[in-house]
């Protein structure tokens, strides 16, 4: 098998040399361009460092950053992306983990990499671009290279605190794109509209998609997603026709009324993931993109990305529930009982990931590597890693898989058993509730709902009296202009507990 | 209604110095939940109603510009 990522881009390259491969608000470049540049930072690199190292790559939102990314892998590396504008004490932490001997910076970003008391080789993009390109050295590489190497770390927050790296393989990645450009239908003819940072976990199918199709992907400027209304008129402007962005990002577009103004005109392939889809919202993109697909994603880190999808079929109703649906192909996706029985249809289990699409493991965390990938409890005959995603699911009479919540969300309050993202659901079927978080607060056997919108307390006790039975209705309701949120747009729990204090 | 204005901000973001801040929009202080909050916020306080249309980074770079913005919509009433 002779597929790696490289041999991909040479290949796309050869047939669209000319062609745009990436564009930001403010330049573009060339598959030609990206494979020229990438092979001369890769050959400066491994002048630096052997093959098999991890390289901390900090760039700014542009072109140029996923060029940085796959310099590294030429250098027979593996990259790990930092995005400078996080907390400086996060990135501390990344490197902490990482230990990594060398980190790329751009122009702009030097500065802010230079005072993070790193004490490896900071080098500027621009001088590593500059390199003359060592063929032989590069083809030496590559013979050596397998498609099993790490190709990424991602770091996640971790429960405990400290970040966590997830280390995927560049076999894994390759499956996991190829799988979302069938199940999109993405050609060379379709321009990907960027929102992910690129250093997080969606911005994968961004930067590797037009590497795989000759596709363009535009990255569109943090300030669209700020103000909404520049964001249609950014996409028409680039004739975006496919994105994949974060639940989060589709509802402030509908609750801001930016339909009103105007349509994403070739936008017609549409995938969201990260969080529940609130119908509400959805509908209102269907109703306004009546041609186009829509797909609901689900899947951790842990197994590149994502590992189930489901394209919406018909217009949602806003009391509606979206499926996860089906394994992607060549994920292996089953339903584990807590007795380590396989769930029967009908019956709720932990999601569990099994086959090529799983992580290598947390960088340098053995033991916590150890916990969370596990021997298959049904598979006694062989080696089989299993990742248990800590989310419920259940088989629908329709083969779809549907979503049932965390593990850990489920509490026991007064002798029942509730499930707090039910709660959440419900709050959620009443339109005047744009987000909704529910938590439980055990010394005082208190279930709070945190909620955002134009829904009065009252009427939001009303509603859920209507909908839950008593004991699941919860006592403290506290309205939020705006729900917390984490870095991935995922709503911070942490923050809400000490609201509960 | 600047001290208005301020009591709401300072609400929303109380790290900001909103006075000297001009760049709010295009200096990326603010982000996508931000404006979300303020809009709703400036909404109720100042019985408005902010249209997509507004939201344009010159309404939101400074209080200057949301100053006019707020007059603008008043005075549209």
């Amino acid at each position: 098998m002779r597929l790696s990522v490289l041999e991909r881009l040479e290949r796309t390259a050869a047939q669209f040399r000319d062609k745009t491969a990436y564009s930001d608000a403010v330049t573009s470049i060339t598959f030609g361009e990206i494979e020229e540049k990438a092979k001369r930072l890769g050959s400066a690199l491994a002048e630096r460092v052997s093959p098999g190292s991890p390289v901390a790559v900090m760039g700014k939102r542009g072109v140029l950053t996923p060029v940085m990314f796959l310099g590294a892998v030429y250098a027979g590396c593996y990259y790990i992306p930092l995005d400078a504008s996080q907390p400086e004490s996060r990135l501390r932490d990344i490197l902490s983990v990482l230990k990594p001997a060398i980190l790329v910076a751009d122009a702009d970003t030097i500065s802010a990499a230079g005072k993070l008391g790193f004490e490896g080789e900071i080098a500027l993009a621009d001088e590593l671009f500059a390199h003359e390109i060592s063929q032989e050295r590069l083809d030496e590489i590559s013979g050596a290279a397998c498609l099993d190497d790490p190709l990424y770390v991602i770091f996640t927050s971790g429960s405990t605190g400290r970040p966590k790296g997830v280390i995927t393989s560049m076999l894994s990645l390759m499956n996991y794109i190829d799988a979302y450009i069938e199940v999109m239908g993405i050609t060379e003819a379709d321009v990907l509209g960027n929102q992910s940072p690129l250093d997080y976990i969606a911005a994968i199918r961004d930067i590797y998609i037009p590497l795989f199709t000759g596709a363009s992907m535009f990255i569109i400027p943090k300030e669209c997603f700020v103000m909404p209304s520049e964001l249609f008129k950014a996409l028409n402007e680039h004739k975006v026709t496919s994105v994949g962005w974060s639940v989060s990002v589709f509802t402030i577009v509908a609750k801001m009324g930016v339909f009103d103004e105007a349509k994403p005109q070739y936008l017609k392939k549409i995938c969201f993931s990260g969080s529940v889809m609130p119908c509400s919202i959805l509908r209102i993109w269907q109703e306004n993109l009546p041609d186009a697909k829509f797909v609901n994603q689900y899947g951790p880190t842990e197994c590149t990305a994502s590992c189930t999808y489901y394209e919406v079929k018909g217009m949602v109703e806003d009391g509606d529930v979206l499926p996860i649906g089906v394994p992607y192909r060549n994920y292996r996706v089953f339903l584990l009982k807590e007795d380590n029985t396989p769930a029967e249809a009908g019956e709720m289990g932990e999601i569990c990931v099994a086959g090529q699409s799983l992580a290598l493991g947390y960088y340098n965390d053995p033991e916590l590597t150890a916990k969370s990938f596990i021997q298959n409890p049904l598979n006694s005959s062989y080696r089989e890693l299993i990742y248990k995603t800590g989310d419920y699911g259940v088989l629908l009479p329709d083969g779809n898989l549907g979503y049932k919540g965390r593990k850990d969300r489920q509490i026991k309050h007064l002798g029942h058993r509730v499930e707090l993202s039910e709660i959440e659901a419900a709050a959620l079927r009443l339109e005047s509730v744009s987000e909704a978080c529910s938590m439980y607060l055990k010394e005082k056997e208190l279930i709070y709902l945190f909620y955002t919108g134009a829904a009065t307390v009252k009427e939001a006790a009303v509603h859920l009296r209507g909908l839950l039975p008593g004991f699941m209705v919860p006592r403290k309701l506290i309205k939020l202009d705006e729900m917390p949120k984490l870095a991935n747009g995922k709503i911070n729990m942490q923050a809400l507990k000490e609201l509960m204090k | 209604m600047k001290e208005q204005l301020l009591g709401v901000l300072e609400e929303i973001r109380p790290d900001l110095d909103w006075e000297s801040e001009k760049q709010l929009i295009d200096g990326g202080v603010l982000d996508s939940f931000d404006i979300v909050s303020i809009v709703g916020a400036l909404n109720d306080e100042f019985d408005i109603d902010i249209h997509v249309g507004n939201l344009v980074p010159e309404n939101f770079n400074s209080i200057e510009g949301m100053m006019k913005l707020i007059e603008k919509l008043q005075q549209e009433d």
